[in-house]
């Protein structure tokens, strides 16, 4: 793909998650390397080694997670590796002024004595613009920059933006709030898969059509079973990215490409893609953008109608009897904010029901209610016949909930502790994997070692410490052990995320498995694909709120990508 | 290479080194004959470690023998006990450095039990210690409290609490309400003298001071490990020290494990307290000075926290402190074995260097990955 960015511009960089927007301008801040193409800086083609190169060239980038030191002072951190010095010791007063004449120049207030840590979210987001300012930075990358912010600090931020492109630098904004990006921006690109498929204007658009662009015009919709063929994955891995970029200034370029791809001479390789996902996912944000937010909570389902039951599909059975009803569900994210707000969800036997949403939208502690680790703020539901308030993780195993956690290394697994015991956490206190107060050895080996042999994990070497298999092995020993317990409820949180293909396909493969033997599962997944691919229903959560409510025929992905983005509301 | 044995390995290696180390520096600190006044002050304290075999041989009585050992044997229980209590507190995650005064408080307790409560023989060991134990995992449980309820962090409240024990214990309740009464005019510190039923009895009789305290730590020893490796509880325990939130999401009662393993911890020390007083002391003495609950965490860590070679390191360094008096012999300072110690720590502490030296010595040897495996075998299918 080519992109050129312009000299005192606002151009914002919009698409879903995985669609290639961070791992571009990573490639632009040197810290991934295109396997071919090239990056002109001013007309002249350069080499980006490393993040320093880009600083060097007046590049500079504000990521998502701030990389401040909390207990230094503004001052300290902003000069942070390049500290005016007297004699040899640091010149604190020096700094004190260089950064208050930095913050002065550009219009930030802020107080360089301040410690870090006192200062709000904003305010530290602005410490880092300076950071980069203060460096010479001529155009300013800013990562999801909103998406910590609350709605005011948010207006702050567009204000200081506008503010920078006025006094000639460049921004570039990637995001994925497109009413934000329709208000500020002077030019918008639209990535998806990897690739531009649009670069529009601002007044020339609405998020309705950006929408569109983002998700793609391809009806994928309906997705049968058999969709997840490996081949068929491998094409869809296989999300190739192109950057080519002609020098600056190459102006004259249509507003708008219709979708149509500037496949250009390069390939970035998908690994880095895997990369960037994880980079995406990592923060649990709860946004506040919308005004209208407020606690709707019951009726967030009555409004989007009747579609509230599965239809019976043709040639199978029926799903059966109600496992999970939930109403009104509302807890807390790990930052205080609501991060569910009201939502209303219904799982039977033997169905897979997709949470689809774009990161932190509620979806990760959806999963933690449901499993007893996040206790809920309001709401009621009934699970596996007893009610779901005060739930603990150890009631929910007794009952029967099964857990794939998207953390796996710090929820699912102890990677210290050897496979079998890893196998045995959780149903250690029951046969095969004790007997009474004592471990059953012999059992647990036994157990261990069939389990391994029939998911094909490797090596199938029960004593290893776990944190010797690869992530997809060690994924395969999480769901043996969670569905060789037999859960009646079954919650997975991103479960391929970070396999190959192999163990992409056997892991969906037993999640069917599963199904036809009549659990529930509850499948979060913000690969959009894999919840069509694998889900008979699909929930799309936004800010904490059931936006959409589809059954498999009539999967309609763009309409799902529109209320993914919080276009409900639009549309009534 | 098994696995145990690149575990124990770093510890062996710190040791040996910081034997070497300390012989280098007695040498260099003479000015004549320093290479040999340290190999014979080695000697010296091997001998008054492991006994005086070399005179045993020459027809000395066996007591040569045993009064060495026997020393060895209670300094080497006594570490065992406040080793244990850091190793099982390292085992949930939690670093007790309270080891002293909670070993303080057991002592104290199995003092008062042991003067002031007339109970028949078989009754009045159990009482003492069962009331050491209790006093000893109380004063932790308070650590444990503040950190489950709080979050306090328990290197700091053990600390400021080694210190409250010192001045409650020592300062007040050892020297005034406790205080013994002196008995014919003979003015006595510490507080009064224990019933002959609560004393712990000598294994060999006079032929040494070794008594049941070696057998209650090595007893613990084993019972540690064995409830860490082979029971529910243990695993649990392991777990929540290995990975709390994965612990959680098991459905394993983390606070409550972790809770019990600090009380354990403390229990521990309040044991080697009650050693200390049944077994050597008597009484609880003015002030009970040897600071083997420091030394604990020493010894917890030379023994890489597990059970076994917490009693192990005990052993080697209960043999070196028996021996280090009769270096004096030959002039040299006697706290050279702590000073042994205290290198073998700082070795340690190299874990990782030790372990990343092995693994570029040892051929690296490729896992290699089995065929897939017949995937007839689904289980209960």
């Amino acid at each position: 793909m080519s992109l050129d960015i312009r000299e005192g511009e606002l151009l914002a960089v919009v698409g879903e998650n995985g669609a290639g927007k961070s791992s571009l301008m990573n490639v632009l801040y040197g810290l991934y390397h295109p396997d071919s193409g090239e990056v002109s800086v001013g007309g002249k083609s350069v080499r980006l080694k490393s993040p320093r190169d880009a600083i060097a060239l007046g590049i500079g980038m504000v990521h998502q997670h701030f990389m401040l030191v909390p207990t230094l002072t503004v001052a300290e951190n902003v000069v942070l590796g390049r500290e005016p010095t007297r004699r040899g010791l640091f010149d604190w007063e020096r700094a004190v002024k260089e950064v208050a004449a930095t913050c002065e120049r550009f219009g930030f207030v802020l107080d360089p004595r301040a410690r870090v840590d006192t200062l709000t979210v904003g305010s530290q987001q602005k410490v880092e613009i300076v950071k980069a300012l203060h460096r010479g930075a001529r155009v300013l990358i800013l990562d999801e920059p909103t998406a910590v912010l609350t709605p005011q600090e948010a207006d702050e931020l567009a204000r200081v933006m506008r503010g920078l492109v006025a006094q000639g630098r460049t921004v570039v904004l990637i995001s994925h709030k497109l009413k934000e990006v329709l208000g500020v921006a002077d030019r918008i690109a639209v990535m998806r898969r990897g690739r531009l498929v649009a670069e529009v204007r601002p007044s020339e658009t609405s998020a309705t059509a950006l929408a569109a662009l983002m998700v793609g015009e391809s009806q994928r919709a309906v997705m049968s079973n058999a969709a997840a063929t490996p081949e068929e994955k491998l094409a869809s891995e296989a999300l190739l990215e192109a950057v080519g970029f002609p020098a600056q200034g190459d102006n004259g370029r249509p507003a708008q490409h219709g979708g149509e791809a500037h496949l250009g001479d390069v390939l970035l390789e998908a690994t880095g893609l895997q990369a960037l996902g994880d980079n995406g996912r990592t923060a649990p944000r709860v946004s506040e953008k919308f005004p209208g937010g407020a606690l709707l909570e019951t009726t967030g389902l009555q409004a989007l109608g009747d579609n509230g039951r599965p239809v019976p599909r043709v040639g199978e059975k029926p799903p059966g009897d109600l496992l999970l009803e939930a109403t009104g569900l509302q807890a807390l994210g790990d930052n205080g904010c609501p991060a569910l707000r009201g939502v209303d969800l219904t799982v039977r036997e033997g169905e897979i029901v997709g949470i689809a949403g774009v990161d932190g939208n509620g979806q990760r502690e959806l999963a933690e209610v449901l499993t007893g680790l996040r206790s809920l703020t309001a709401g009621s539901g009934t699970l596996l016949g007893r009610p779901l308030k005060g739930l603990t993780p150890a009631e929910a195993r007794a009952r029967g909930v099964g857990h794939v956690p998207e953390d796996r290394l710090r929820r699912a697994v102890v990677k210290a502790l050897s496979v079998e015991e890893n196998i045995a956490l959780g149903r250690h206190s029951g046969p095969p994997f004790a007997k009474g107060m004592w471990i059953d050895f012999a059992g647990r080996r036994e157990r261990a070692q069939s389990l391994l042999a029939a998911y094909d994990v490797r090596p199938p070497e029960p004593t290893l410490p776990l944190q010797a298999l690869s992530g997809g092995n060690q994924q395969k020993v999480v769901v043996a052990r969670e569905l060789d317990a037999r859960p009646r409820l079954l919650v997975v949180v991103q479960p391929t995320r970070g396999l190959d293909i192999g163990a992409v396909t056997q892991v969906h493969a037993r999640l069917r498995e599963a199904r036809a033997q009549g659990t529930g599962v509850v499948l979060v997944s913000l690969d959009l694909e894999e919840v069509l691919a694998l889900a008979d229903r699909v929930y799309v959560l936004f800010e904490g709120r059931v936006t959409g409510q589809f059954t498999r025929p009539e999967y309609d992905e763009r309409e799902l990508g529109r209320r993914m983005l919080g276009a409900e509301q639009a549309h009534g | 290479m098994g696995e145990r044995t690149r575990q124990a390995l770093p510890s062996v290696l710190s040791v040996l080194l910081s034997l070497v180390v300390c012989w280098m520096l007695i040498a260099f600190s003479r000015d004549t004959d320093g290479l040999a006044t340290a190999t014979a002050a080695y000697l010296q304290m091997l001998w008054g470690g492991v006994g005086d075999w070399p005179r045993f041989l020459d027809g000395a009585p066996i007591t040569v023998l045993t009064r060495p050992l026997g020393e060895a044997a209670m300094k080497a229980a006594l570490l065992t006990l406040t080793g244990l209590s850091v190793a099982v507190a390292f085992k949930v995650g939690l670093f007790n450095i309270g080891a002293q005064g909670q070993m303080l408080l057991g002592a104290l307790a199995a003092a008062v039990v042991g003067a002031h409560v007339a109970l028949p023989g078989v009754l009045h060991i159990p009482a003492a210690l069962l009331a050491a134990a209790l006093a000893g995992g109380a004063w932790a449980g308070i650590a444990g409290a503040l950190k489950l309820y709080r979050g306090v962090h328990e290197v700091i409240s053990t600390i400021m609490l080694n210190w409250v024990a010192v001045r409650l214990v020592d300062n007040w309740l050892v020297v005034g309400p406790l205080r013994g009464v002196a008995e014919a005019g003979a003015s006595i510190t510490g507080t009064a003298e224990i019933h002959p039923t609560a004393t712990l009895p000598r294994l060999l009789g006079d032929m040494s001071r070794l008594n049941l305290g070696f057998v209650i730590a090595t007893v613990a020893a084993a019972a540690v490990w064995a409830w860490l490796t082979r029971t529910r509880s243990g695993f649990e325990t392991r777990a929540v020290g290995l990975g709390d939130e994965a612990a959680r999401a098991a459905g394993i009662p983390v606070a409550r494990r972790a809770g019990l393993a600090m009380a354990l911890a403390g229990a521990l020390a309040g044991l080697a307290g009650a050693v200390l007083v049944l077994g050597t002391e008597g009484r609880y003495p003015g002030t009970l000075g040897a600071p083997y609950g420091f030394d604990g965490i020493a010894i917890a860590l030379i023994g890489n926290n597990h059970p076994l070679g917490v009693g192990a390191a005990a052993l080697f360094f209960g043999v070196l402190r028996a021996g280090g008096t009769r270096m004096q012999l030959l002039d040299v300072h006697k706290s050279f074995p702590e000073l042994i110690q205290g290198l073998a720590l700082l070795f340690v502490a190299g874990r990782l260097i030790w372990l990343a030296a092995l693994r570029r010595r040892s051929a690296p040897k490729p896992v290699t990955a089995a065929p897939p495996a017949p995937t007839a075998q689904v289980p209960h299918a």
